[in-house]
């Protein structure tokens, strides 16, 4: 989120908007960190023959993680723009 | 703007920030379940998934927009 965007608004109301802003943010990180490990976990891991992860498993846990990252900041890039174009759509502030 | 326009006001921000947050996750998985190789044999994106999630995402951005104009329609959309 933009700081920038709520420039014109009382300190106050600014601080308790970051506050929000900030509180969710640790919340969401906290769930995409779950949510994550149970993709990747779910897609790599099908042997339970031992009690520590194959090689193969192992390998494939990293690269999912590391391609979820990047399918997600190119999708936040994306969805930026989107959300940019219908602000301006509605007439909305500008950016 | 008395205490009480000021707490909805923020209340009203708040969820349209939790809209928006679910929004993006739900944007993310979807793209992701349609776009991404899961063979992860390597952990970049290549070019065809570059594309894919780029159209992905416009056409899921159309989507909303289309849901929300039919609920908006029968009068049930959310304010």
């Amino acid at each position: 989120m933009d700081p920038a965007m709520l420039d014109g608004f009382p300190e106050e109301d600014k601080a308790k908007m970051m506050g929000m802003i900030e509180a969710m943010q640790t919340r969401d990180s906290l769930k995409m960190y779950n949510n994550l490990v149970e993709r990747c976990f779910s897609t790599c891991v099908q042997s339970f023959r031992r009690k520590t992860l194959e090689k193969d498993e192992e390998r494939c846990v990293s690269k999912c993680c590391e391609k979820f990252l990047k399918h997600s900041a190119r999708t936040s890039v994306r969805f930026a723009e989107l959300n940019a174009q219908s602000m301006q759509q509605m007439g909305g502030p500008p950016q | 703007m008395t205490p009480e326009q000021r707490d909805a006001a923020f209340a009203m921000a708040g969820q349209e920030m939790e809209y928006r947050v679910e929004l993006f996750n739900k944007l993310v998985g979807a793209c992701y379940e349609k776009c991404i190789d899961k063979k992860f044999k390597d952990g970049e994106l290549n070019v065809g998934e570059n594309s894919c999630v780029d159209r992905c995402a416009a056409k899921y951005w159309e989507s909303v927009a289309i849901v929300g104009q039919m609920l908006g329609a029968q009068g049930n959309a959310p304010s």
